[in-house]
Formats: C-alpha cells, structure tokens, sequence
C-alpha cells in the first residue's frame, strides 16, 4: 500500500546520498590542491574532509579547519638554512596579481640646466650653459650683444643659426633655415619643422659644430 | 492568544533562531576561512561565501583549489 511512498524516499534520500557523495569526493579534492598549495601533503586535506565519511562526524575536519588555518605553513619557511650570511627570497613576486610590484615612486623634477658643449672648427672649444627654466635664445655664429644671444663662433654657424626653446624641464630646438643646417643627433632639423624638442636628445649639430647636450 | 497568532509568533521564532543559528555557523567557517584566504594574498572577504547557504563552502574552496596564490604557493609535493 505504502509502496510507492517508500520507493519515492527511498529514491529521495538515495538522490541526496549520491549528492552528499559528490560533494565530499569534490570538497577532497579541493582540500588536497589547497594545502598543497601551503606546502602540506595533499593527502592531509583529503583526509580531512574524508572522516566526515567515517563516524566521527563533522567536528574534527571542522578543528582541523581551524588547526590549518593557524598553523605555520611550510610555504612561509625559507627556503634552506644551508645557505649562512643570508637567506634567498623565498616567495618570488609572482608575474601577476594585486602584490606583485608597487608603483614606482613619482620622479623628482631635474631642476638642473643645460649645457651645449662641443669643438669649433678652428680647434677652439665652445661650451654653453642654459640655466632658465623658460625663454627663447638664439644660436648665432656672431654675437650681436643681445642678451639672449648664444655665440658658436664658427663660420659654418648662421646669424642667427638656430633658436633654443625652454619650458619647464623640456628644451627645444627650431632651425631658422641657414645654409649649413641643423642636425639632430645626426637628422637633419628643417624650419618648416617648427621647434623640436631635444629634451633626450644627445647631440645637436650647427653647421659643422657638433655640440653635446648634457645636464649642466 | 488566538492561534493563528500563536503559529505567526512560532514561524517568526522559528525563522529567527534558523538565521541566528545559520550565521554563528557561518562565523565558524568564516574566522579560519578568513586567516586563510588573507594569507593566501586574496581579501578576507572572500570567506563571506560562507553564508551562502550549501554551496558557500564550494564557491570558496574552489577559489582557494583553483587560482594562483598571489601570496606565492609552494609548488606540488617536493
């Protein structure tokens, strides 16, 4: 009379056993690769999660929970004491992740100035300090006086040759379209190019004064 | 107290202490879950899964099984 009721329970909790089942077999298996990952056997995981299958009940993985989570990990040991002196870093920064590299720190502004340096023609040596932070000087071959004028005193160098552009830590170059030419770093600076910035740049050619860009 | 007052009040009871008892539960999960997803390099917070009912336990160690430590893991069995 009842028969078909206790087939239904029966397939219910049949169905709840084999759910039960599955659940335990993944929970091992999740257990083995998560105190692997801490450096324990895997097994110790699985077995963990195994005795709730045994009469024990579900107390002691529930303290052994606990247990793994405030004990020392093998992970966080060095690696060898073998090595006196100093210990290797034992955990590498991995590639990725939140903790893999800070931001570098904000780079300091260069509040130091400029310095154009080179040889003339003649033997003569040439060497000239830009200390302002903005303007607009002249590269000239002879010197008129102005006093933003800087003299590379060489035949091959236009009156004016060139004008030196400051901003802030930039410096810029602009040709005025003299015959010998304007070279960065060896390309060659035409006017309808405008001003260029020279900032990184490691050599600047007037005609054939090369002259060096450094930080003064 | 007409009954049906008394079965609304049983229900309530019922439902409170189900949901009290669920989350002290819980927070015996979530304490060591908590020390071990931050020493794994993940947020704590992850370990709230846990009041999730049933299935919590597997959201957070399948996380824990499957990802990459960002805290660095040690390598299989040496």
């Amino acid at each position: 009379m009842f028969g078909v009721e206790i087939a239904a329970l029966t397939g219910l909790f049949g169905l709840t056993g084999a759910f039960a089942l599955v659940g335990t077999v993944l929970a091992a298996w999740m257990a083995w690769r998560i105190v692997e990952k801490a450096g324990l056997p895997g097994w110790t995981g699985m077995g963990a999660i195994l005795v709730t299958l045994t009469g024990i009940g579900t107390i002691v993985p529930l303290v052994l929970l606990w247990v793994f989570a405030f004990m020392r990990w093998p992970r966080d040991e060095p690696a060898a004491a073998a090595g006196g002196g100093f210990t290797t870093p034992h955990r590498p920064a991995p590639a990725t992740g939140p903790v893999a590299l800070g931001a570098p720190p904000m780079a300091l502004p260069d509040a130091r100035g400029w310095r154009l340096a080179g040889t003339l023609g003649n033997g003569g040596t040439v060497s000239l300090a830009i200390e302002a932070t903005s303007g607009t000087y002249m590269l000239t071959g002879a010197a008129t006086g102005g006093p933003t004028d800087l003299c590379v005193p060489d035949p091959s160098v236009g009156q004016p040759h060139a004008r030196l552009l400051l901003s802030g830590r930039r410096i810029g170059l602009e040709d005025l379209g003299t015959p010998g030419g304007t070279f960065i770093d060896g390309a060659r600076l035409l006017p309808e190019h405008g001003p260029r910035d020279i900032s990184a740049v490691h050599s600047v050619r007037l005609g054939t004064v090369e002259l060096l860009l450094a930080r003064a | 107290m007409d009954p049906v007052s008394w079965l609304l009040a049983l229900g309530s009871f019922t439902v409170f202490v189900l949901l009290v008892g669920h989350l002290v539960v819980a927070l015996v999960f979530i304490i060591p879950t908590w020390r071990i997803c931050t020493r794994a390099g993940f947020s704590g917070a992850l370990s709230l899964f846990h009041l999730v009912p049933v299935i919590g336990l597997f959201i957070v160690m399948g996380i824990l099984a499957f990802s990459t430590w960002p805290a660095g893991e040690s390598g299989p069995r040496r």
